[in-house]
């Protein structure tokens, strides 16, 4: 029996040595049981989200006069909010908002960060010291409070503008990741090889130094998804996100501002909120098992 | 440290400077003349606008509009709310007993949980009890402030009536009795809890993985050689040094509580700076705003600068840089 084990053993290390860090981690994430559990949730919101025209028993904006704020059963699933909408139908379409929002910002946010850091990582002296002031300055600000007031200055311009509101304001503490991690990496031997053949700083960023600070811009993203999507649902929960015909789950949980909701009609606002939480709880997790599963250090 | 301390404050002052240029930028961009307020918001009549833009001087030069509103926001003057009828500071002056009150409430209660949690944690580490606050842990990091707000709201309010669901104080009471403030505490209390609730994961992760790290360092191994029991051991050796770091992490909260209360005030329709930002924003009393995001931001500083000198009185190679 420990025979075999052993055996067993050295054939999986044998089979290490030959793989990939990449290959190592994806095995590691596929182990990780929480994160997989979160990764099928999220991957099935996303594909229920995006397919909510097909899913969706009604047309986002129909109205049903007579039975306004119906509770589940019937001809609605969920029920119907005050102005007579289908409630499961709001929270596809809303899905469908919040998460494309979130993952746009992401994208921005992970491209200005990447830049921005590992440009000053890999000059260093005043290139970096500028940028890092700089950073340093957007740090300073409240965050909540100057995108609420950009927000509602740039109300009429619609999504885009809430979109490029919150990147511009969110990239500061990803950069400093990507900056630490670049100046490090710097450090290396094959770095100075790659300078030294007369690769050009560009050509030296983008083919040795990025891929490997790739793992923590990685991680720095699934971070930053979950950041992005509260900030997207608490703006429109406030009035000032997506506009208001727009289903979003923030503009869902903008019913809820009235108290007598909150006591009378809670088929309102009890599947946005849940949607938001377990989301958010869904890539926390996926965040966590994809750090553990860079990490050369953890055993799992 | 009398050096470390000026060095700080005086590196400040740039940002002070470039902060106040980004909130005038701000303001121009703001409907109506968010740098004095007297404009009527609801007018839209272009004559009316367009002879008091003259009048209050909004078509001079960008440089001479700014040097004038600093030289009256230096003077504690942000010009005059048009919706309130009364000088902005007055209208701030209002609220922010309200809001203070909510911040070192919900203070309070993230330290007490936090020091619960925390120390029971990192004296059971992987125990049920460890698990289930770290599970507790992950659901606060997750749930956001506002859908937090609604939930406590329904039960805590409407299924339970043990708190009121919205304002600041009960109608009837008269201001300076001791039914008033109890009142204003009862009205506070649960905006408190879903604020400073939610805070406390990284407070309570933070002292757990250190009273774990400490408790294998030489020292505590000393104490155990001596006889010391376990009670003393993890009370007064290592809790004393794993309380410092949880201090400096004050500072840095202010800003997240600045920004979380702005949420928690309006899902709570309690009068406080958040509310009345918002709100503000809502009825385009736009030098409202102006006041209120300057001074928000000048609380992100000074919080920011008290973090540091803390951080600098706790750890001396802080200071030399």
């Amino acid at each position: 029996m420990s025979a075999i084990d052993t055996k067993k053993a050295e054939e999986l290390e044998k089979k290490a040595k030959k793989q990939s860090p990449w290959a190592i981690a994806r095995r590691k994430l596929f182990k990780n049981k929480l994160a997989m559990i979160s990764l099928i949730f999220l991957v099935v919101v996303t594909i229920l989200a995006y397919l909510a025209p097909v899913i969706a028993p009604f047309d986002p904006s129909r109205v049903d006069i007579i039975n306004r704020n119906s509770p589940p059963g019937g001809d609605y699933l969920l029920g119907t909010d005050n102005a007579g909408r289908d409630v499961w139908t709001s929270l596809l379409y809303g899905a469908r908002t919040s998460l494309t929002i979130g993952f746009v910002c992401m994208f921005a946010v992970v491209t200005i960060a990447t830049i921005i850091g590992s440009i000053s990582g890999f000059y260093g002296g005043w290139v970096d010291a500028v940028l890092m002031r700089f950073t340093d300055f957007i740090m300073n600000f409240p965050f909540l409070v100057f995108v609420i007031v950009l927000a509602s200055i740039f109300r009429e311009a619609g999504v885009w503008a809430l979109i490029a509101v919150l990147s511009v304001l969110s990239w500061t503490g990803a950069a400093r990741v990507v900056r630490s991690k670049t100046m490090s990496e710097k450090e290396n031997e094959y770095v100075m090889a790659a300078i030294s053949i007369g690769g050009t700083p560009f050509k030296v960023i983008r083919k040795h130094v990025l891929p490997n600070v790739m793992t923590t811009i990685i991680v720095q993203a699934t971070l930053l998804l979950a950041v992005m999507i509260v900030a997207e649902t608490a703006l429109s929960f406030l009035g000032f996100g997506v506009p208001s015909g727009t289903p979003s789950w923030g503009n869902m949980m903008q019913e809820a501002r009235q108290p007598h909701v909150i006591r009378n009609a809670w088929w309102i606002w009890v599947p946005p909120g849940l949607a938001i939480t377990f989301t958010i709880l869904a890539i926390n997790f996926i965040g966590e098992g994809i750090k553990d599963a860079f990490n050369p250090k953890s055993l799992r | 440290m009398l050096l470390y301390t000026l060095r700080r404050i005086l590196i400040m002052i740039p940002i002070m400077v470039m902060i106040s240029v980004v909130v005038f930028a701000l303001a121009l961009a703001m409907p109506g003349d968010a740098l004095s307020g007297q404009i009527d918001p609801a007018n839209s009549d272009p004559e009316y606008i367009e002879e008091m833009r003259e009048r209050l001087g909004l078509n001079d030069p960008v440089h001479v509009q700014y040097g004038r509103w600093m030289a009256g926001v230096v003077q504690w003057d942000f010009g005059r709310s048009f919706v309130h009828r009364m000088d902005v500071t007055e209208v701030i002056g209002q609220r922010l007993p309200n809001t203070i009150l909510l911040s070192v409430l919900s203070l309070i209660i993230t330290y007490i949980l936090a020091f619960t949690m925390g120390r029971y944690a990192g004296r059971h580490p992987y125990t049920p009890g460890d698990y289930g606050i770290q599970g507790i842990n992950y659901l606060m990091l997750a749930i956001p402030s506002f859908v937090a707000a609604i939930f406590a709201i329904f039960f805590f309010s409407f299924q339970l009536g043990w708190f009121p669901a919205t304002g600041s104080v009960g109608s009837g009471v008269t201001a300076g009795t001791f039914e008033y403030y109890l009142s204003r505490l009862h009205h506070a209390a649960l905006p408190a809890l879903v604020l400073g609730g939610l805070t406390t994961a990284s407070y309570t992760q933070f002292l757990r993985n250190d009273i774990i790290e400490s408790s294998q360092k030489d020292y505590v191994r000393t104490a155990r050689a001596k006889g010391t029991t376990e009670n003393n051991i993890y009370n007064k050796h290592i809790l004393r040094n794993s309380i410092i770091p949880i201090v400096t992490l004050f500072g840095f909260d202010i800003a997240s509580i600045i920004g979380g209360a702005v949420i928690i005030e309006t899902v709570f329709a309690y009068r406080g700076i958040g509310e009345l930002l918002i709100s503000s924003i809502d009825r385009r009393d736009s030098s409202v705003v102006v006041a209120v995001t300057l001074m928000l931001s000048v609380a992100t500083l000074v919080g920011n600068l008290i973090a540091d000198l803390v951080y600098g009185v706790v750890d001396p190679r802080i200071r030399v840089e």
